[in-house]
C-alpha cells in the first residue's frame, strides 16, 4: 500500500520521452518517475492511495487473461469503497469503448479515459485507475484511488496541457466528493489492505 | 519466422483494440537466442514481454517503438539460425 506526502508525476512506460520536459516544468514542485506498467501519467500526492500486488501467473486473479486480470482487483476496491460509504462500480469491458466515445478524453493522463474494470461513479467519472506488468515469473497489478481531489492544475501544467484541467476534473471524482463524511487516505489504505490480505489468502488457498 | 505477441494475450481483449510497441531491446541485424527478451508492448494498460521464439537474427523490425499493431500481426521478422 502506498500513501504520499508530496507530489510526484508518475509517467506510464510509454511516456519516457516526456520525462525531462515534465521535470523542467515542475520547477521544484515535485519529481518525475516512470513506472513499468502502461497507461497515462498519474500525479501522486496526499489525495491518492495506491496498491501494488504481485501474483504468479497461475494465481486465480490473473490466469483468465489480460483484461480478466483486472476484475477481482477492481471488485475488491469497490467493496473497500462501499465499506466507507462510497458507492461505485467497475466499468465493464463491453461498455468502455462507448464510455470513452461519449465525451472527450484526456489520453495522456491515466485518469483521463477509461479502461476495462476501472472503477467509476454512477456518472462514469473515474476514481480508481488500474494497470499491470506481466513478466515471465509473475504479474504485477497496480491501482490508484482518488481519495481526495487531485491537484489537476499541477499535473496539466507539468505535462504541458493546461487546457485539459477542466476536462480532467469532469472525468474524475474523489471518494471525498462521494462520501457523506471525509475519508482519510490512511483509513482507506487500511480498509483496502485488510481486504487484500483476506482475498489473497483465500485465493492462495484455492490454487 | 514472425515475432508476435502470443495469441493467448489477446484472448479476452475486445475486437479492434490494438497494442503498442513500448520499447525495442534489440535492433535490426542483431543476433538473438531463443527466449531472449526482444521488446515490451502495452495492451490494455498491461506491459508485456515479447521474447524470441527461436535463436537467429532480427531480419526486420516491422513495428517500431511508439507504433501500434493489431491482433495477430507480426512486430518483427526473425531469420532462424541454421
Amino acid at each position: 500500500m502506498w500513501t504520499y506526502r508530496t507530489s510526484t508525476v508518475v509517467l506510464g512506460c510509454s511516456q519516457r520521452a516526456l520525462r525531462a520536459s515534465v521535470q523542467q516544468r515542475l520547477a521544484g514542485r515535485g519529481v518525475v518517475l516512470q513506472r513499468e506498467s502502461g497507461g497515462g501519467a498519474v500525479l501522486t500526492g496526499p489525495w491518492l492511495v495506491s496498491a501494488s500486488v504481485v501474483v504468479p501467473h497461475d494465481h486465480a486473479w490473473v490466469r483468465g487473461g489480460v483484461v480478466e486480470s483486472y476484475r477481482q482487483f477492481a471488485e475488491l476496491h469497490v467493496a473497500a469503497l462501499a465499506e466507507l460509504g462510497v458507492i461505485a462500480q467497475p466499468a465493464l469491458p463491453h461498455d468502455v469503448a462507448r464510455a470513452n466515445e461519449a465525451g472527450a478524453t484526456v489520453p495522456w493522463a491515466c485518469f483521463g479515459s477509461l479502461s476495462p474494470w476501472e472503477v467509476v461513479n454512477d456518472q462514469g467519472r473515474k476514481l480508481v485507475g488500474l494497470a499491470q506488468r506481466r513478466r515471465r515469473a509473475a504479474v504485477l497489478l497496480v491501482a490508484g484511488t482518488l481519495v481526495g481531489k487531485a491537484d489537476w492544475p499541477l499535473l496539466c501544467e507539468a505535462t504541458g496541457h493546461p487546457e485539459d484541467e477542466a476536462l480532467l476534473s469532469r472525468r474524475t471524482v474523489s471518494c471525498n466528493e462521494m462520501a457523506s463524511r471525509p475519508i482519510a487516505t490512511e483509513r482507506f489504505a487500511s480498509v483496502l489492505a485488510q481486504r487484500l490480505e483476506r482475498a489473497l489468502s483465500r485465493a492462495i488457498g484455492a490454487t | 519466422m514472425e515475432v508476435s505477441l502470443n495469441a493467448e494475450a489477446w484472448n479476452d481483449v475486445e475486437a479492434g483494440v490494438e497494442a503498442l510497441v513500448d520499447q525495442w531491446l534489440v535492433a535490426q541485424g542483431d543476433t538473438v537466442r531463443a527466449g531472449q527478451l526482444l521488446a515490451k508492448v502495452v495492451l490494455v494498460k498491461a506491459n508485456l514481454d515479447i521474447v524470441a521464439p527461436a535463436g537467429g537474427r532480427i531480419d526486420k523490425i516491422v513495428v517500431p517503438a511508439g507504433e501500434t499493431f493489431a491482433r495477430g500481426k507480426p512486430i518483427a521478422l526473425l531469420k532462424e539460425a541454421p
